[in-house]
């Protein structure tokens, strides 16, 4: 009976809602999803550590200086820089800044702005802002100098041709709001004042709420879209629902067989999943018998990354074709004729892998089945592995299982995360499977990987897990960072690439998808694989996401 | 009174350890609320914001030091910032969760209950007959399903496929709170009805079996066989008789029910998207947000002792024996 008075309450309600009368202009709402939370918090500040609100308030309410659009560099780049230029002593940087432009309360934007945030960041270590500017090794920038209104000059203390993309991503503040804030990472912001397409957040609850039209955006008149609309989500179930019903536009989730538990849910639901940063397995080369090169090649031939491609990971990850720890993402950077001799490596050879373990000495000399090291000590380690990491925890079944057939004692170890990032500062583990942090360049994910100071204990970084230093790697990227000559910078890197192919510091295996879902019941213009004008993730990070969304356009009689 | 004032402190004691124990759970966790915010740059940060952020977001000072200032907030009633969603105060997330925790929850708890027990006292009453015989194995069987089969089920069913029901959230997101609109109040409900559903299938068993079981064994007492004599009505020996001191038990375990009852139904939340405690304590273990895991447990401890206090005046109160001692 209690049941039966609800249900009628219920439907009650819905049929309230469905009466409700249709507004005769009807605003353009795209509903979508940046980041899943449990309840959202009212805080518009654009580099807030916390995930949600940088998620949130990038690109889309606060603009960088400039987008780099990593897939078609030199197109539709200018943000709030409109060009740039570094010193002939590779020891500056100046942007020219955009003339005219208004903060959204109506004072202008110019280089005190500009000079000011760097300043500022520098003032508020805590608060993360152009979060490479001083990073030591790829920022190195000293000063911000005003030369005119519209003019700003970024000092380096070495020379450096790539300092240009630590500083494209610094997010101006308004000086006149700013100024006055004296803890900026607990500033909750919630009267932004800002220069993007949509600043004016409206209906905050703890369920979402809408961030709507700067009247003083400069591109207003390409701008279909009257409010970007923030849900509430937490959970795959809850997002895949709701796409489907009408109620996201836009997501960026990591989905389990999307063929199947997405595409049939509705007739509007699309996806593309192109190939992301790299995946590669790190070896512990302090350790035995991981500091042997035969060992280390032995465990790249005898990875089967067809299944890791195909069932380990849904068939949803991009193979990578050279032995170099970075992938298709970076692609034009190959100098395939060059790389040809390391293939093998990537080639499933159970057999050769065998051979060269037999030949390196690392036989079973104790009889329990399992080969053993040199020197006769077992071998016996675990690939680690975050629970409920899926495709991961299976990548790292899968590898387990190729080095068992080959007669090497491996097997998964899964551990709670927190335990798993715990661990790896300190160096204490065997062998991870990693991710690659991408960026606009692959300095940016070589620098990390070969710098010797983040392979020391307490230091260790998630790329230079493997502490294998090499220092003819650290020379090249030296020459890469010192030119800003794109053939001399792609001759380096190529010595680069030999020689991780020669020295397997880093197993490679798969890129990962860059997750990208959309619905076409309300919007056309998303990128699409026969289109691909910018990387067309939701995500902070991207920051041609805001291209993305200026593009799409409402379809013809859509109900928002 | 003694008895009262003997519980009252040993309260106080399982009050202190309580605490401690909120404060080194979290902390025997490997990471800290710093490392989550760190790994989440993904390695972009230098070493000078790396140790800015671990000043700013870490707890200073040794594990004697932080317990000092742990006991000292709590009995200010100060539960912190959470570094999740931060910089909100722990104290308005926990209070958030914990409202919709208790519709949630609290709705199932006193439904399942009530619907239990008279269906207990109603198959004990006629044991054997076809009420007992057909619904005690049924709901026995009900109660050994999981709130989370019986939740994806109900929501696959009820809420993608049919649509009768919403996919989630606690009321429909374009009505702001207002305890005292009654739209907003249906729309609560409507929205609780498959969540609570989920939780009650699968609890009322439990009831039922634990009443049937006690009315059973109290039905061949002799003050049954007396007040049958003494020719009193059916049902006032069935309710004030039989069904009163059958009860007790059932109000000591109600009474735990309730004092878990802010622990939240992870599950169930996470599958409707229901912003209730559960959830929130799930994620703020995983990023080891330690104020909320500290606050959340803090909340259940007070309220698991306080139930069992409340359970204890109500077992006086309808038990005559204990009031002598």
């Amino acid at each position: 009976m209690k049941m039966r008075t609800m249900t009628a309450l219920g439907s009650l309600t819905l049929a309230l809602a469905l009466t409700a009368p249709v507004m005769a202009q009807e605003e353009v709402i795209l509903r979508l999803l940046p980041a899943h939370t449990d309840a959202m918090v009212e805080n518009y500040n654009p580099n807030s550590p916390g995930p949600g609100a940088q998620q949130r308030t990038r690109d889309f309410t606060y603009e960088p200086l400039w987008i780099d659009n990593v897939w078609h560099p030199g197109v539709s780049e200018e943000a709030l820089a409109v060009s740039w230029e570094v010193g002939a002593d590779l020891k500056s940087v100046t942007y020219k800044l955009r003339e005219g432009v208004k903060w959204s309360d109506g004072e202008d934007f110019n280089a005190d702005d500009v000079v000011f945030s760097f300043d500022y960041a520098k003032a508020n270590p805590d608060y993360p802002m152009g979060i490479d500017v001083y990073n030591g090794e790829s920022g190195n920038v000293t000063s911000a100098e005003k030369i005119d209104d519209y003019t700003v000059k970024f000092n380096l203390n070495e020379p450096d041709a790539l300092a240009r993309y630590g500083l494209n991503g610094l997010y101006p503040l308004p000086e006149h709001v700013w100024k006055d804030v004296t803890d900026p990472k607990t500033f909750a912001n919630t009267t932004p004042v800002a220069t993007g397409p949509w600043t004016a957040p409206r209906n905050f609850s703890r369920n979402g709420y809408d961030m709507c039209r700067n009247e003083l955006f400069r591109g207003n008149a390409d701008n279909a879209i009257d409010c970007l609309r923030f849900p509430q989500m937490n959970g795959n179930e809850q997002t895949v629902a709701a796409i489907s019903a009408g109620d996201l536009d836009w997501l960026g989730d990591g989905l389990t067989d999307p063929d199947v538990t997405f595409l049939p849910q509705s007739e509007f639901n699309n996806y593309w999943l192109p190939a992301g940063s790299d995946v590669n397995l790190q070896l512990n080369t302090t350790k035995a018998p991981f500091n042997n090169l035969a060992f280390r090649q032995a465990i790249s031939v005898a990875t089967d990354r067809q299944t890791l491609l195909d069932i380990s990971t849904f068939g949803l990850t991009t193979a990578t074709k050279f032995p170099i720890g970075t992938g298709e993402m970076y692609s034009t950077w190959y100098d395939e004729a060059a790389l040809a001799p390391y293939t093998w490596l990537m080639e499933y050879n159970p057999d050769k892998a065998k051979e060269l373990l037999d030949g390196a000495g690392f036989v079973d000399k104790d009889g329990d089945g399992w080969r053993d090291n040199p020197d006769g000590t077992p071998i016996s380690f675990g690939i680690s592995m975050p629970s409920g990491w899926t495709d991961w925890v299976n990548s790292g079944q899968t590898v387990a299982e190729n080095l068992q057939d080959i007669g090497i004692n491996a097997s998964l170890k899964t551990m709670d995360q927190g335990a798993w990032f715990d661990a790896v500062p300190r160096g204490d583990f065997d062998v991870y499977v990693m991710w690659t942090n991408g960026g606009p360049t692959p300095y940016n994910q070589y620098q990390p990987m070969f710098n010797p100071r983040l392979m020391v204990s307490g230091q260790i970084d998630f790329q230079s897990m493997h502490q294998l230093p090499i220092p003819a790697i650290v020379e090249a990227l030296d020459k890469f960072k010192s030119t800003a000559d794109l053939d001399a910078q792609k001759a380096a890197l190529t010595d680069v690439h030999k020689l991780v192919a020669e020295n397997v510091p880093v197993v490679s295996l798969f890129a990962n998808p860059i997750w990208y879902e959309y619905s076409t019941r309300r919007f056309t213009g998303w990128v699409t694989e026969e289109n691909p004008f910018v990387r067309p993730q939701v995500h902070d990070g991207n920051r041609e996401r805001v291209l993305h969304a200026l593009a799409l356009k409402p379809i013809d009689g859509a109900k928002f | 009174m003694i008895f009262l004032a003997r519980r009252l402190v040993f309260y106080f004691a399982a009050f202190v350890l309580a605490i401690t124990f909120n404060f080194l759970i979290p902390r025997l966790m490997p990471g800290s609320p710093s490392d989550r915010i760190i790994a989440s740059f993904q390695g972009r940060l230098s070493e000078s914001q790396v140790a800015a952020i671990r000043r700013s977001y870490g707890f200073d000072g040794n594990l004697w030091e932080q317990y000092i200032t742990y006991v000292q907030s709590v009995f200010r009633l100060d539960f912190g910032i959470s570094t999740v969603q931060f910089p909100e105060p722990t104290a308005a997330l926990l209070f958030y969760g914990a409202q919709w925790t208790l519709v949630l929850v609290g709705l199932a708890i006193f439904l399942a209950f009530f619907i239990g027990s008279f269906m207990g006292i109603h198959a004990a009453w006629n044991r054997g007959g076809f009420f007992d015989s057909f619904f005690t194995p049924i709901n026995v069987m009900m109660n050994a399903f999981t709130p989370a089969i019986v939740a994806l089920l109900l929501f696959y069913a009820f809420s993608l496929q049919l649509k009768w029901f919403p996919l989630g959230r606690a009321h429909d997101p374009n009505l702001m709170q207002n305890w005292f609109d009654l739209k907003f109040v249906g729309s609560v409900l409507y929205h609780a009805t498959l969540p609570v559903l989920s939780i009650l299938l699968v609890s009322f068993g439990g009831w039922h079996l634990g009443m049937r079981n006690v009315m059973i064994n109290l039905l061949n007492e002799d003050f049954v066989v007396l007040a049958r004599a003494k020719g009193l009505s059916e049902n006032r020996i069935k309710y004030r008789y039989v069904a009163r001191n059958a009860i007790l038990p059932q109000i000591t375990s109600l009474a735990l029910s309730i004092g878990f009852m802010l622990g939240g139904a992870l599950v169930v939340e996470q599958v409707f998207n229901y912003p209730g405690l559960g959830k929130f304590t799930f994620t703020a273990i995983g990023a080891r947000d330690y104020s909320f895991i500290q606050g959340q447990l803090l909340l259940l401890t007070c309220s698991v002792l306080v139930a069992n206090l409340v359970s204890d005046i109500a077992n006086v109160m309808l038990d005559p024996r204990l009031r002598g001692r």
